[in-house]
């Protein structure tokens, strides 16, 4: 019997520290089971002692084995009240509104746990085994009824309102319970009680406590909030400067309409984010749409492209080439007040006959002392780099590790200073077409 | 020639009105006849005004722009529809040219580049009437011009290499193509070789550049430019979304 106790116990203390060390949300139905599986282990402790002891009545000192038992059966009491207490809470929770009934179950706890601690202990001696009798025990049976049934009341009474799997849940878990209880009166000699309340929070913690599925939820929780204040629906976002560019071009306006237009390439092609790949000819348009309105709004600054036409369909990551040229722009060519040029080359390369190369050369006032040393290393070690970090550089990152997952080690970026000043961005990518 | 009659559809008044004042239709040999905001008001305005061209939005209220020309089509065989979509999503596309339609062209509209879809909608009407015209002795000259060009795509083409094969003034011929097809050579030249162009990249394998050759561009990057302008994306994005998406 001991041995069963302490399997049991060890379920329980494995659990438990699965349970505390797993991120999680902390509802009150959280803290009531923090509570379940703390008061579990404590009376499965209490359990182990007394079936030591109950079994050596002449030789354990009365006084120890009378406090034993009181523990015992006091936190069983303590345990099928908590298991009302999850229930009723999970109710609450779907329902909205608490159960009439839970002011009866706090004061029959009362009386209860009073009833335990001040009557008397007996011990029934038999050839099979010694246990507790009396009117001790009487109370525990008559707290394990009666919550059991108000548990078995609250899942009838709210069959609608709970989710299919807590429904599951909370029927597998009384059901155990209830036929743990029943084969534990009818053989007093068993002494199962232990098993069928590790049985009953084992059920609860593999369907609503698990640690992964509330994991997941808090995940989806944090994801789903990140998501919308991203979301701005694109198709009102376009829509919208859509008709903002006819008004223009009704009352007149041209210039604007044609920046309107462009800006609504931009957006246009950059809703397509969720695609990981895509053609150099689409990345281009983002691109070009881009660089016209900054080149609009700084008249000074030049944008040329050489690219081979032969090209065109090669797959590349998305959005791979904006961010390096937001870059030069902002860490280059800002410090000469926008004047300046941006080249954006992609060409083949001799000596690599699976590879292509885009050069984004930046007419800019070139690396701050120290900086470049620093960018390189951050290339360099990108994996080490946290993706969310803040600062600059954060889109060249993102740039290089994407390039890094979708292409492979092989490619990448790296930066180099230019003779007549400003720098390059060297993108080495793979020579790859669409393939269906 | 007969002026076509154009039936707006779409629920912003804006985008109408950018339609009615923007484009010049009367260079097109148009006539914006109506116009309505829902699918239900545009079934109504096809009966009683039974337009040539119907330009229409797909997310439109009460009828959406497939149902109309769905439910119009019986009627209304010769109707020409354009949808004009802010979605830009296959699968509108593909239920709208199992409709036979005439052509789907994506929000931003930019009205300069909307009279090639106009322009290609006449000359496929003309090809459609000269396919069902009973090949006669006395053929109409633009017929036999036209049909020259159709076997002579690849090679160098001008109103003046027109002119001395049919003894013709080039200004004659430039003006026969307004009379008769409503489009100026060049449109109708640039129509054609698209077309054919078009043909190549989806059904060989050709690269780029032989496709460009064989549609009567010398160079690829001249042909690259002329593709991207009439159809919106390069020809290597053509092949691509059309063989991609089968």
């Amino acid at each position: 019997m001991l041995r069963m106790e302490i399997a049991l116990l060890l379920v329980i203390a494995f659990i438990a520290c699965m349970y505390f060390s797993a991120e999680r949300k902390r509802t009150q139905l959280n803290k009531v089971f923090s509570v379940l599986l703390i008061t579990v282990l404590v009376h499965l402790i209490f359990d182990g002692i007394t079936v030591y002891t109950v079994a050596r009545l002449d030789t354990v000192p009365e006084l120890l084995n009378e406090i034993a038992h009181r523990l015992f059966i006091g936190t069983l009491v303590l345990i099928v009240y908590l298991f009302y207490k999850y229930i009723s809470v999970l109710v609450a929770e779907e329902s909205g509104k608490h159960w009439y009934l839970d002011r009866a179950a706090n004061i029959f706890l009362v009386l209860a746990e009073i009833g335990v601690a001040i009557l008397p202990v007996h011990y029934a001696v038999t050839p099979l085994g010694n246990y507790s009798d009396g009117i001790h025990v009487v109370v525990c049976y008559a707290s394990v009824t009666f919550y059991l049934l108000m548990c078995a009341a609250l899942l009838v009474f709210n069959w609608k309102q709970l989710q299919r799997k807590e429904r599951l849940a909370v029927g597998v878990a009384l059901i155990i319970q209830c036929s743990v209880s029943l084969l534990q009166s009818l053989n007093p000699t068993w002494l199962i009680s232990g098993a069928g309340i590790t049985l009953m929070t084992l059920s609860f913690y593999l369907t609503l406590e698990n640690p992964d599925i509330l994991r997941a939820e808090l995940t989806e929780q944090k994801m789903s909030m990140k998501y919308l204040k991203s979301q701005v629906n694109p198709h009102f976002l376009y829509n919208t400067l859509d008709t903002i560019r006819i008004q223009a071009q009704l009352n007149g306006d041209k210039e604007v309409s044609d920046l309107l237009m462009r800006l609504v390439d931009f957006f246009r092609h950059s809703v397509k984010v969720n695609m990981p790949m895509v053609a150099l000819d689409d990345e281009m348009e983002l691109l070009e749409a881009y660089m016209d309105l900054m080149c609009y709004r700084y008249p000074e600054l030049k944008c040329e492209y050489d690219i081979d036409p032969e090209l065109g369909g090669v797959m590349v990551p998305n959005f791979i080439l904006q961010p390096i040229v937001e870059n030069s722009l902002l860490h280059g060519l800002k410090n000469k007040g926008y004047r300046g040029e941006v080249n954006i080359i992609a060409r083949k390369l001799a000596e690599h006959e699976d590879k292509m190369e885009i050069l984004i050369v930046d007419t800019g006032s070139g690396f701050a002392e120290g900086k470049k040393e620093k960018i390189d290393s951050m290339l360099r070690t990108y994996a080490r780099y946290e993706a969310d970090m803040d600062g600059n550089s954060i889109g060249v990152l993102n740039v290089q590790k994407r390039i890094k997952l979708l292409c492979g080690k092989a490619c990448g970026l790296n930066y180099t200073e230019n003779p007549g000043g400003g720098v390059t961005a060297h993108l080495l990518l793979p020579l790859k077409e669409e393939t269906r | 020639m007969r002026k076509l009659r154009v039936l707006l559809v779409d629920d912003e008044i804006m985008i109408r009105e950018g339609f009615k004042k923007l484009f010049d239709w009367e260079a097109h040999g148009c006539v914006v006849a109506g116009e309505a905001a829902d699918g239900m008001e545009a079934l109504a305005k096809i009966d009683t005004l039974n337009p040539d061209i119907v330009i229409m939005d797909i997310n439109i209220p009460i009828v959406n722009g497939l149902k109309v020309i769905k439910m119009s089509r019986i009627k209304h065989p010769d109707t020409a529809f354009i949808i004009v979509s802010g979605y830009d999503d296959f699968s509108y596309c593909r239920e709208a040219l199992r409709l036979k339609i005439t052509d789907y062209i994506l929000k931003p509209v930019n009205y300069e580049e909307f009279g090639t879809c106009i322009d290609n909608l006449k000359i496929s009407m003309y090809q459609e009437n000269v396919s069902q015209e009973p090949e006669a002795q006395d053929e109409r000259i633009i017929n036999s011009i036209t049909r020259f060009m159709q076997e002579h795509l690849a090679e160098e083409m001008s109103l003046s290499v027109l002119s001395e094969e049919f003894h013709m003034n080039p200004q004659y011929i430039s003006q026969l193509f307004k009379n008769e097809i409503g489009v100026g050579f060049l449109a109708y030249l640039t129509s054609i070789r698209m077309e054919k162009a078009k043909k190549l990249l989806l059904s060989t394998s050709l690269s780029i550049g032989e496709v460009a050759e064989q549609s009567g561009y010398g160079d690829y990057r001249v042909f690259t430019k002329v593709f991207k302008k009439s159809e919106g994306i390069t020809p290597s994005q053509y092949r691509r979304d059309f063989l991609w998406r089968e």
